[in-house]
C-alpha cells in the first residue's frame, strides 16, 4: 500500500467513524457520547426525576434526600475503575463538607455495567443492605479499595470472607442471596433508574439535585470542587 | 522530520496556531464526554462566572480528577501531535500552494492525510478518553490497557501525518532552510 493509498483509505475509515458509522458490536465514540446526554430538563423535581426512583429504599449518607440543600445520586458499579478513583477522591470530600454538615445527601445507586463480578458484587451488596445499612458501606468501601483483586473466579469468597470478618451479619447468607439473585428486583430498580436518567453504559453517572430540583448530570470521577460549583453551594 | 517540524514551529505564528488548535482538540476530547454538564452548567443556567469556570477547568487532565495519570497523558500527546499535525498542514498549504509537488508529496496528500489522521485521533481519543472516564465499557473492557491501545493508534496516525506532511516539504524551503527528513 502506498503513501496515498494509506491516507486515503484511513480518511475513508475515519471519517466513517467520526459520522458514527459502526458495523461491529463495539460501540462508536458518538453512540457512547449520545448515551450520557440527560433527558431531563434542568429543575425537575427530585421526586419525579427517574434517578430518584425508589429513593428512600436507596443506600443514603446525610439528611433526607427531599429535604436537603444538595443531593447527590450516584450510579456506580463496584468492578469500575473510574468509580473507585471517584470514591477515593471525591466521596470523602462529599462526606465531610456536605454530609457531616447536614448540608447535602449522598446516595448510592448500584449500577453494573463494566466488568461482569461488578454484577454479582452488585448483588450481594443489595443482600447486604437489606440486612445492615453499615455494613453495605463497609462492603462498598472495600470493593472499590482492593478493586485489582477481585474477578468472577473469586467475588462471592472473598465477600464471604470480609463480611464473616468485619461485620455482625451472615456471610453465608449475603452469598447464598448473591447467588440466588435474592435483591435481583432491587438490582434492576437501580439499572432501570440509571437507564431512564440516561446514564447510559457510564460510570459514575453522578446527577445533582439542590432544594430538590434537578440540576445538572456529570459523568465520570468528578473532582468535588466541580459538584460544588456546579451546585452552586 | 524532526528539523522540518522544528521549522515549522520555529515561526511564531505557526507555533501560536499549533498551541490553540491542541488546545482545541483537547478541549474536543474533554468536553465531549460531559455534554450535559457543559450544556446546563457552563454554556446554560444562571451560576455566576467563576463557577462555570471552576466546572470548565475540573473537566480537564490534572486541573481535574476526571482522568487517570496515564490516560490525562495520553490525551496531552495527542492533543500536542494533533496541534503540530495541524501546523504543518497550514503551513503546507499557505506558503507552498496547492499544486506543490515535490517529493512526491502534494497538499492534497496532505490534507487527506491531516483528515485521516485527525479523524482517527480524535476517535480514539474520544474513545479512550470514554474509557477512562468510565473505566472501561463493553467490549472494549477486552482490551488490557482499558483503551489506551486506541490513543496508542492515534498518536502513531498522527506522526505518521506529520512524518507524510513533512516528506510533502522535502526540496522545499523554510525560513530559507532547506528541508531535508535527515534532521
Amino acid at each position: 500500500m502506498n503513501r496515498r493509498t494509506f491516507l486515503a483509505t484511513g480518511a475513508a475509515v475515519s471519517v466513517a467513524g467520526c459520522l458514527g458509522g459502526n458495523g461491529g458490536a463495539t460501540p462508536t465514540a458518538t453512540e457512547m457520547i449520545d448515551e450520557t446526554a440527560s433527558p431531563t430538563p434542568s429543575g425537575e423535581r427530585l421526586e419525579n426525576h427517574a434517578a430518584g426512583a425508589d429513593l428512600e429504599a436507596q443506600p443514603t449518607l446525610g439528611p433526607d434526600p427531599f429535604e436537603a440543600e444538595a443531593t447527590i445520586i450516584a450510579f456506580e458499579d463496584p468492578s469500575c475503575p473510574r468509580c473507585a478513583a471517584f470514591e477515593r477522591n471525591t466521596v470523602p470530600k462529599i462526606n465531610s463538607e456536605l454530609v457531616e454538615t447536614g448540608r447535602g445527601a449522598f446516595v448510592f445507586r448500584g449500577y453494573p455495567v463494566i466488568y461482569p463480578w461488578g454484577k454479582p458484587a452488585t448483588q450481594a451488596l443489595e443482600a447486604t443492605y437489606a440486612r445492615d445499612a453499615e455494613a453495605f458501606w463497609a462492603l462498598a468501601a472495600h470493593y472499590f479499595e482492593n478493586q485489582s483483586s477481585f474477578g468472577d473466579d473469586n467475588v462471592l469468597d472473598k465477600t464471604r470472607a470480609f463480611i464473616a470478618d468485619n461485620t455482625e451479619i451472615d456471610a453465608d447468607a449475603v452469598v447464598a442471596d448473591a447467588e440466588a439473585k435474592a435483591y435481583d428486583e432491587q438490582v434492576q430498580l437501580d439499572l432501570d433508574a440509571g437507564e431512564q436518567a440516561g446514564a447510559g453504559r457510564t460510570t459514575p453517572s453522578v446527577y445533582l439535585f439542590k432544594n430538590g430540583r434537578y440540576r445538572t448530570k456529570a459523568a465520570g470521577s468528578v473532582s468535588y470542587s466541580v459538584i460544588k460549583n456546579a451546585l452552586g453551594i | 522530520m524532526g528539523r522540518t517540524v522544528r521549522l515549522v514551529l520555529g515561526i511564531p505564528g505557526y507555533a501560536a496556531f499549533a498551541l490553540i488548535a491542541g488546545i482545541v482538540g483537547l478541549s474536543v476530547f474533554v468536553l465531549t464526554q460531559n455534554l450535559t454538564l457543559v450544556s446546563d452548567v457552563i454554556v446554560g443556567g444562571s451560576l455566576p462566572l467563576s463557577n462555570r469556570v471552576t466546572v470548565l477547568l475540573g473537566l480537564y487532565p490534572f486541573l481535574g480528577t476526571s482522568f487517570s495519570v496515564v490516560s490525562g497523558l495520553a490525551l496531552l500527546l495527542v492533543a500536542v501531535l494533533l496541534g503540530v499535525d495541524l501546523a504543518m498542514v497550514a503551513y503546507h498549504v499557505r506558503e507552498h500552494g496547492l499544486s506543490l509537488e515535490s517529493g512526491g508529496g502534494s497538499a492534497v496528500g496532505a490534507l487527506l492525510g491531516t483528515i485521516g489522521a485527525g479523524c482517527a485521533a480524535c476517535g480514539p481519543a474520544l474513545l479512550v478518553g470514554l474509557l477512562s472516564l468510565v473505566g472501561a465499557a463493553g467490549a472494549l473492557t477486552l482490551l488490557p490497557f482499558e483503551g489506551l491501545e486506541l490513543t496508542g493508534l492515534a498518536a502513531l496516525a498522527l506522526v505518521l501525518s506529520i512524518f507524510w506532511i513533512a516528506d510533502g516539504m522535502r526540496g522545499g524551503m523554510i525560513r530559507g532552510c532547506p528541508v531535508d527528513l535527515s534532521g
